[in-house]
């Protein structure tokens, strides 16, 4: 009786085992009333996009997946097809482009920006130029009594202790703007340094995530790392006013970090908006793009898929800017949302444009 | 008579169905260890092309130039979990020798448990114990030493305290469960008359341990310390919480360091770059073989063992 029990139970087991193996062969089929779309890639916007997908499910009844594993995850989702829409904090490099194998459309959905956050007593508000920001991450200024930085705050009492540098030890879009904007300011950087979401550093030990820098700031009495505002703002650290190419002291905020998008640009919006030439903006803005491919019939794909995509973008773009500055990311302003709608028209199916 | 028959036909079927799913289970072990190897290989082909043998010895990893050479994070990875080692065997040996002859079964059983309970705690808590309690303290304890050595760059090394040294300590604690539980485990399993007769002869109880018990398990020691090692090597979430995360080559046992399992964790998702990525596959492909050589290592040392006996 007992065995025939065991018997039955791993019978059991197999015909599992078997499912599971079948299951994990087939994909998914898609197809019929799209009642969901799929997308995945960088994680500095996740939180927006997780509550702008959220109101858009209760506007239009179509439920978005997006997942949060990183730029180069979702540019390898799409390039593998198997997303309806991939993100990424930088926008493709024409080497990346060819390799996706169709022309991709960058869709920007926010402006983000990176600030300079310490851990010093008192909290003074610290103002730093790009040259002391890059001697500070190239180990050249290494106290904080350091006449260069001394000499951009007068008033402000800064103590005798070694600077502390912190960076990212994962790749991010955090670091690529951080170290674009580093590039395009200080010579000795771009030679030295260079610029990319993940780089060798010099100096300074490594946080993974912004959690992770922050953590370690937190930790070290005078010590200095770059972190999202929005991570900034969440979490009350205090983080340095900032020299502009048009020579203002500029402090982050959501409306100078918008500034710094009021430039001329491109009309395939794959623009870099650091060190911003306009007055009033933060110069370590950036925008953070959503890829998708320019002709929607790939994989089987069906034409009321992108319909679905081109709606939901498109809402994302008007509405949802809405969702924008309440979660402490910069809205898009007018001329970027009207260049980004123009490529959304250039999206088509089978040649035609999707409608 | 047919009733009979009948039932030793259901027995034979049976038979074969268990020997076919357990063959198929074993086979899928050894062809899932050689797809690794394989697939590793291949992913990581671009860099083994750009850098060939190179890539073992330089120490430079530059995502922006796209030179990568990894032995940074093999020396890491090999300081760590040596290190870790060094310091957690005589504790683990200490634990399971008390636990098995010294402590009462009141005080044993407690014990174990404590034991399975740390082993059981996932990493990340660790982790962040390391990082708040563990780090600061080590910190301190580096930029004391180097002030007594009159070492700026010690100093200057220690102040954060993330680096080489944490990590070994951090890891040191966590491999403990797993060796003391395991070389406890086969002390309660030398049979008593072996020790019974030990004393009876006249030896001292440490007499026994050391020439009765010990030689007993140590090929089971061996095991226990390999397996304990192999999850040092492979331990990704706490060593990047405390290790800083330096690319660059450590000098001390104070600078920020990274070994391989963290530097892949840290870089594989956003590395974009067909070369990149490839470079970090063969990190892990190291990983892999780094692996496979102290699991043969240690299967060489026993082997030497029992013949010399």
């Amino acid at each position: 009786m007992r065995t025939s029990r065991l018997h039955r139970v791993c019978l059991l087991l197999a015909v599992f085992l078997i499912a599971a193996v079948v299951a994990a062969g087939c994909s998914p089929s898609g197809g019929g009333g799209v009642k969901e779309l799929s997308g995945a890639g960088a994680t500095f916007p996740y939180p927006l996009y997780s509550k702008m997908f959220d109101v858009y499910e209760s506007v239009s009844a179509v439920r978005v997946n997006y997942n949060g594993i990183g730029s180069g995850g979702g540019i390898k989702a799409l390039t593998d097809k198997t997303v309806d829409f991939g993100a990424s904090d930088a926008f493709l490099t024409d080497e990346e482009e060819q390799a996706m194998g169709a022309p991709v459309l960058h869709i920007p959905t926010c402006i983000g920006a990176v600030v300079l956050s310490y851990n010093l007593d008192g909290n003074p508000d610290l103002k730093l130029d790009s040259a002391v920001i890059a001697g500070i991450f190239m180990g050249s200024v290494r106290n904080w009594n350091d006449p260069a930085i001394a000499g951009l705050n007068p008033g402000v009492t800064l103590p005798d202790l070694a600077v502390t540098v912190v960076h990212r030890s994962d790749g991010s879009g955090t670091t690529s703007i951080f170290t674009n904007y580093l590039s395009m300011t200080s010579p000795a950087w771009k030679e030295k340094v260079g610029a990319g979401k993940s780089v060798a550093w010099p100096a300074g030990i490594g946080g993974k995530g912004n959690d992770g820098v922050a953590g370690l700031v937190k930790q070290n009495k005078g010590s200095i790392g770059y972190i999202e505002l929005v991570y900034a703002i969440q979490t009350g650290m205090p983080y340095a006013t900032v020299l502009n190419a048009a020579g203002t002291f500029v402090t982050p905020t959501l409306a100078t970090v918008a500034a710094a998008a009021n430039v001329q640009l491109p009309a395939d919006l794959r623009v870099l908006i650091v060190n911003s030439p306009e007055s009033t903006a933060y110069p370590l803005s950036a925008f953070t793009w959503i890829l998708v491919y320019q002709e929607q019939h790939y994989a089987d794909r069906s034409l009321d898929q992108a319909r679905a995509l081109k709606n939901l973008l498109t809402w994302m773009l008007g509405d949802g800017q809405q969702v924008n500055e309440g979660l402490s990311y910069g809205r898009l302003p007018e001329a970027a949302v009207t260049k980004a709608r123009a490529l959304l028209s250039s999206m088509t199916y089978d040649g035609t444009p999707v409608r | 008579m047919e009733r009979l028959s009948a039932d030793s036909r259901r027995e034979k079927v049976r038979e074969a169905a268990y020997k076919t799913a357990t063959t198929v289970a074993a086979v899928a072990l050894v062809a899932t260890i050689a797809l690794f190897l394989v697939q590793l290989a291949t992913a990581s082909h671009a860099s083994w092309r750009a850098f060939g043998l190179r890539f073992l010895w330089t120490t430079e990893w530059n995502p922006v130039t796209e030179q990568f050479g990894a032995l940074p994070m093999i020396v890491g990875t090999l300081v760590t979990g040596f290190g870790a080692l060094a310091i957690s065997t005589p504790f683990a040996l200490g634990i399971a020798i008390f636990l098995a002859d010294y402590a009462s079964k009141r005080v044993t059983e407690p014990f174990k448990y404590l034991i399975s309970l740390l082993g059981g705690l996932p990493s990340v808590i660790f982790g962040l114990w390391g990082l708040i309690v563990l780090v600061p303290r080590i910190g301190r304890l580096e930029v004391w030493f180097g002030t007594l050595v009159h070492s700026e760059a010690l100093v200057q090394a220690g102040t954060t305290g993330v680096g080489l040294l944490s990590s070994v300590v951090l890891l040191a604690l966590m491999i403990l469960p797993f060796s003391s539980s395991l070389i406890l485990e086969s002390l309660l399993l030398v049979p008593t008359e072996l020790k019974e007769g030990s004393l009876a002869l006249g030896a001292t109880r440490w007499d026994t341990i050391q020439s009765i018990e010990l030689p007993f398990v140590r090929k089971s020691t061996v095991g226990a310390l390999v397996l304990a090692l192999g999850r040092a090597l492979g331990e990704t979430m706490a060593v990047t919480m405390v290790i800083g995360n330096g690319m660059r080559m450590p000098r001390t046992l104070f600078d920020p360091a990274n070994t391989l399992a963290s530097a892949i964790a840290n870089q594989f998702l956003e590395a974009t770059s067909p070369l990149y990525v490839s470079a970090l596959t063969e990190l892990a492909l190291i990983l892999f073989v780094i692996a496979i050589v102290i699991n043969i290592g240690a299967r060489v040392i026993l082997r030497r063992g029992v013949q010399q006996r």
